[in-house]
């Protein structure tokens, strides 16, 4: 269907923590027949609306999510983000399709079993919030343990620990009416933190907060994955946000996934115009590596000059190179794989490095 | 009609309406060219015909015997009935006795520390000096009598109203069912609910209380829905993203998130069961009611008085607390409650030790007399002959001569089909044909009912008061939205007003204008016109600020924005006021009954007074039909959410 980068990559050791497959969400009338009839389901947004009533949020989406990685599915706005998250616990109830948690069928479980699978393994952020208004800070983060049925000193105990780790230590007696848009978006970061859940989903966690408020909640998020490796899927409409935190990226349009990669992989080779229009403008250095821009082959000398690591990105390595007016290498484990020269790297800069073609995806192969 | 915007104010919506106006005019004209001629053919005009009349007094009065028959006999009543009647009869008289057992004193304690919890010193006060003043008036006997009734019927109406509540808040279908019947029963006058609970349960305390539950349980129940169903979705969903069961969701999500609608609903409840326990006076509950009602078949306005005073200052009061309880913030703190809870029962055990426990005799002030010398010297000198204005009684005689006599004749002397033609009409142009089929259909009940001269009595009272609480009301209401000062001093007026119990109004117009048609058109006046002047104030009020500048900007004078923009724009708001006036109206007209204002409300209470059921059940059912009448024939298509909300 797409460029489905699970596909080309080996498979890692572990298991997937999410395995979607051929995922359908269809609202309205009579939504079974949607997935299941070949003739409806090609249909575009439009023509089933006016054919049957229906809207297709997902479309057959397939995707694994794998442990220990950000996960971000970005697209605009209508574009079904927020139904898919929301399919993954099942807040939604799916049309067609698997859904697997660690290789446990979703889509089979009963009550019981769901709300096992909300209290202890997915835990969702908000876009809003979706704080209780007449709990204080520290009972809002106790409350997914409050449901769980722990004790009262001991939640407490437990949420105070991660009110502190995201920061709104001292405020624990607040409303969540007292608090700035930030403090609120901290709230609900820590209540689903507090449940120490196996993963993490956000759905358009900072749309609502003011640009510099964003900046500060992505740090905290890319401090808190560095520090627990905690598995997260974050929905974004925002592209800069998705290139920033996201280490694969699931790129939607009209219920469908139209492409599924690295941001690299997203900026470097655009599946189709739609997403070539949509990555039109990025600052290219700061996402393309120099595994991507280096002319492949050993320098074949001992010095290793510039010795750059495979995963800087390119503006790094302008700096290099102009600092040092020569071309210099790409280093790993002691080994030469290849030197970036002026010309490669300003072409990555202007965009002409896809010319060349294959030297997209070549070289990932053998790295990973 | 309701997505007038700013940028087009009044262009393309008034075409739209006429457009679709003039095909409904069409239609009903076709109609009538068609029915018209066959009714008359058959039936003749003129009242309606007696032909199409169902004579319902021997089936009722035989079903009201079979009752009073088999009411100590019959299981139903043995062991369904006469349970419900027994628990309300103990239930009242346990509060009772706890509120006597507590004296004076440790009742008025309990009152202060109360609202000293809920809402702040300054109530507290105002709570003791007003049951101080009950004391003071002599009629702490009665107050308690009310407050038990009261008690037992708004703990009944809460369970009640929270449970429909629920189920309706919880469930679309049940919503769907309750809806109508609930935004129904909420135009019904409180009169209405009085005679089917007698038939079934007698005169007496059960029936008082019975009556309070039905009255006043709705508007609990339509808030509690309301709450419910305004839940800030994405917190619903948060709490379901935690694993949340249902159970939970509810009362740690759905119930606290409602919390400001329960407190509201509890005010409007309290509120409407105070001005029904006070109206069930005439079905045999004990209390200031009572008082009031027996000094209003006497003329006895000082006595009436007397009652009312204090049946004001508890409706006030219980509105402020229970408002403050909703704003306030919640949670504040055990220790004050067991303070308050503490210095109740010390105050209590005190009044008690010291043998003080009903109110001292010596302690009350007789202003019945003082009130009725006043009366009469105004009987003598205001009445009639005061140069120049003329007294109140010739006003009273004025307008019933000038005004209510000729709707009265006019009304009765159109041809019944022209009437039912008319209410179809008017419901089909303002609302859907659904409610003209409705409001049609229960025009034709009353007269089918055989009651369809005293119901265009009824009517012709209520178009007058109508009429005059328009007018007053929208001027009042223009000045008020034109000018802050204005509606500073106007507020407090209100708020005061809008909390009184409907038969309070009958005392001050009895004292005025004596007893007849024009006084209980007063007493509507009076009654409808704060949530008249309230509603339009703030319908005027909102209109789109840019609208407002963008006509003063093209230079518009004051008048030519208060009737080209301000008026237009809050068209909306103004058939909510009309709506909400005549509902009011209506409820206080057939109340009106009991000071001389014949009709539809007097057979209510003859009915009542003399056994006679079936004549009573017959006017209770018509005024249903009138109310069903005037509210679907004024229905706006946004419905209101509470009395004057
Ligand atoms: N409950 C619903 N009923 C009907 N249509 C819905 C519902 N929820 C979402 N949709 C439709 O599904 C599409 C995707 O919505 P959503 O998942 O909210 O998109 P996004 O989060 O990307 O903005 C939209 O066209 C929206 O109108
Ligand atoms: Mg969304």
């Amino acid at each position: 269907m797409t460029t489905t980068a699970t596909l080309e990559n080996p498979p890692t050791t572990d298991n997937p923590v999410f395995s979607v497959d051929g995922l359908w969400k269809v609202f309205g009338p009579k939504a079974d027949r949607v997935p299941e009839d070949a003739e409806l389901s090609a249909l575009d947004p439009a023509d089933l609306r006016a054919r049957t009533g229906c809207t297709a949020a997902v479309r057959d989406v397939s995707f694994d999510v794998r442990k220990g990685e950000v996960f971000v599915v970005m697209g605009l706005s209508g574009s079904g983000k927020s139904t898919l998250v929301r399919c993954l616990t099942r807040l939604i109830e799916p049309t067609a399709g698997t859904i697997c948690i660690d290789g446990e069928d979703v889509r089979a479980m009963d009550k019981a079993r769901l709300r096992e699978l909300r209290r202890h393994r997915a835990a969702m952020v908000f876009q809003h919030f979706g704080l209780l208004p007449h709990r204080t800070v520290l009972d809002n983060v106790a409350y997914g343990l409050e449901i769980q049925g722990m004790g009262k000193a001991e939640r407490r105990a437990r949420a105070a620990e991660v009110v502190t780790k995201v920061g709104l230590e001292g405020m624990e007696q607040r409303k969540p009416s007292q608090l700035s848009g930030g403090q609120q978006q901290r709230v609900g970061l820590a209540r689903a933190l507090a449940v120490d859940p196996q993963v993490l989903l956000f759905d358009e966690p900072f749309s609502a907060l003011d640009p510099l408020i964003r900046r500060d909640m992505q740090e905290e998020v890319v401090r808190l994955h560095r520090e627990e490796g905690r598995t997260m899927v974050f929905i974004t409409h925002d592209l800069s946000e998705a290139l920033k935190l996201g280490d694969r990226i699931a790129l939607m349009r009209d219920g469908k996934v139209v492409q599924l990669g690295t941001p690299e992989e997203i900026v470097g080779s655009p599946a189709d115009g739609y997403v070539r229009e949509f990555v039109r403008d990025v600052p290219r250095e700061h996402v393309m590596t120099v595994r991507r821009a280096m002319k492949p082959g050993d320098c074949a000398g001992p010095a290793h000059p510039g010795g750059l690591a495979p995963d800087a990105v390119v503006a790094d390595a302008i700096k290099v190179v102009a600092g040092s007016g020569r071309p210099a290498c790409v280093v790993e484990n002691g080994r030469c794989l290849g030197v970036v020269d002026h010309e490669r790297l300003l072409g990555v800069v202007a965009g002409t490095e896809l010319r060349g073609g294959a030297a997209g995806t070549e070289p990932r192969k053998e790295a990973v | 009609m309701a997505t007038v915007t700013a940028s087009t104010p009044r262009a393309l919506p008034t075409g739209l309406l006429k457009h679709r106006a003039v095909h409904k005019l069409l239609l009903i004209a076709l109609a009538a060219a068609v029915l018209v001629p066959l009714a008359n053919a058959r039936w003749a005009s003129g009242s309606w015909p007696a032909a199409l009349t169902v004579d319902l007094t021997k089936p009722l009065t035989s079903a009201s015997d079979w009752i009073i028959n088999n009411r100590d006999s019959h299981p139903l009543f043995l062991y369904f009935f006469g349970y419900v009647s027994n628990a309300v009869v103990i239930s009242v008289h346990a509060v009772y006795v706890v509120l006597l057992g507590a004296g004076w004193a440790g009742v008025t304690a309990l009152g202060a520390l109360v609202a000293w919890r809920v809402a702040g010193v300054r109530l507290a006060l105002g709570t003791t000096a007003a049951f101080l003043a009950c004391g003071l008036l002599g009629m702490w006997v009665p107050t308690m009598q009310t407050l038990a009734l009261m008690v037992v019927a708004v703990l009944a109406s809460v369970v009640v109203g929270v449970l429909l509540g629920l189920a309706a808040g919880l469930s679309r279908r049940m919503d769907k069912i309750l809806r109508p019947v609930l935004d129904t029963m909420q135009v019904m006058p409180a009169y209405a609910y009085l005679l089917p609970v007698v038939l079934v349960f007698g005169m007496g305390v059960p029936a008082a209380v019975l009556a309070t539950v039905v009255y006043a349980a709705p508007p609990m129940a339509r808030l509690t829905a309301l709450g419910l169903q305004g839940a800030d979705k994405e917190v619903l969903e948060a709490v379901e993203s935690l694993g949340t069961t249902a159970r939970q969701r509810l009362l740690t999500a759905r119930i606290p998130l409602a919390r400001k609608e329960l407190m509201l609903g509890l005010n409007q409840t309290i509120m409407m069961a105070l001005s029904m326990a006070v109206i069930a006076s005439v079905i045999g509950a004990a209390g200031l009611g009572d008082r009031v009602y027996q000094a209003l078949a006497s003329v006895d306005v000082g006595a009436a008085l007397a009652a009312g005073i204090p049946i004001v200052l508890l409706a006030v009061v219980l509105d402020r607390v229970t408002g403050a309880a909703g704003d306030g913030t919640e949670g504040q703190g055990r220790a004050g409650w067991a303070y308050a809870l503490a210095g109740t029962v010390v105050v209590a055990v005190a009044g008690r030790l010291l043998g003080r426990l009903d109110w001292p005799d010596a302690w009350t002030l007789n202003i019945a007399e003082p009130v009725n010398r006043a009366v009469d010297w105004m009987t003598a000198h205001l009445y009639s002959g005061v140069p120049v204005v003329g007294g109140t009684a010739d006003w009273a005689g004025h307008f019933t001569t000038w005004v209510l006599d000729p709707v009265r004749t006019g009304l009765q002397g159109l041809p019944w089909w022209s009437v039912l033609l008319i209410v179809a009409t008017l419901a089909w142009l303002i609302g859907t044909w659904r409610t003209a089929l409705t409001a049609v259909l229960a025009m034709a009940a009353i007269g089918v009912l055989g009651v369809w001269t005293p119901a265009l009595d009824t009517l012709s009272q209520v178009l007058a008061a109508v009429a005059v609480t328009l007018v007053l009301g929208f001027a009042t209401a223009v000045a008020a939205a034109r000018s802050d000062r204005v509606e500073r001093l106007l507020r407090p007026v209100l708020d005061v007003f809008q909390t009184m119990p409907q038969f309070v109004y009958l005392i001050p117009v009895v004292a005025l204008f004596g007893v007849g048609r024009a006084p209980a058109a007063a007493a509507a006046v009076v009654y409808a016109l704060p949530a008249v002047v309230r509603i339009t104030t703030q319908g005027l009020r909102q209109v789109d600020p840019a609208a407002m500048e963008s006509s003063r900007s093209l230079g518009a004078t004051s008048w030519q924005q208060l009737r080209q923009v301000q008026l237009p724009l809050a068209r909306p708001a103004l058939l909510l006021a009309v709506n909400q006036g005549v509902v009011l109206v209506l409820a206080v007209v057939v109340i009106g009954g009991l000071v001389g204002g014949g009709a539809l409300g007097y057979d209510t209470v003859f009915g009542l007074a003399q056994g006679d059921l079936a004549t009573g059940l017959v006017a209770g059912a018509a005024i249903v039909c009138l109310g069903l009448v005037l509210d679907r024939v004024t229905q706006p298509t946004e419905r209101r959410t509470g009395k004057g909300a």
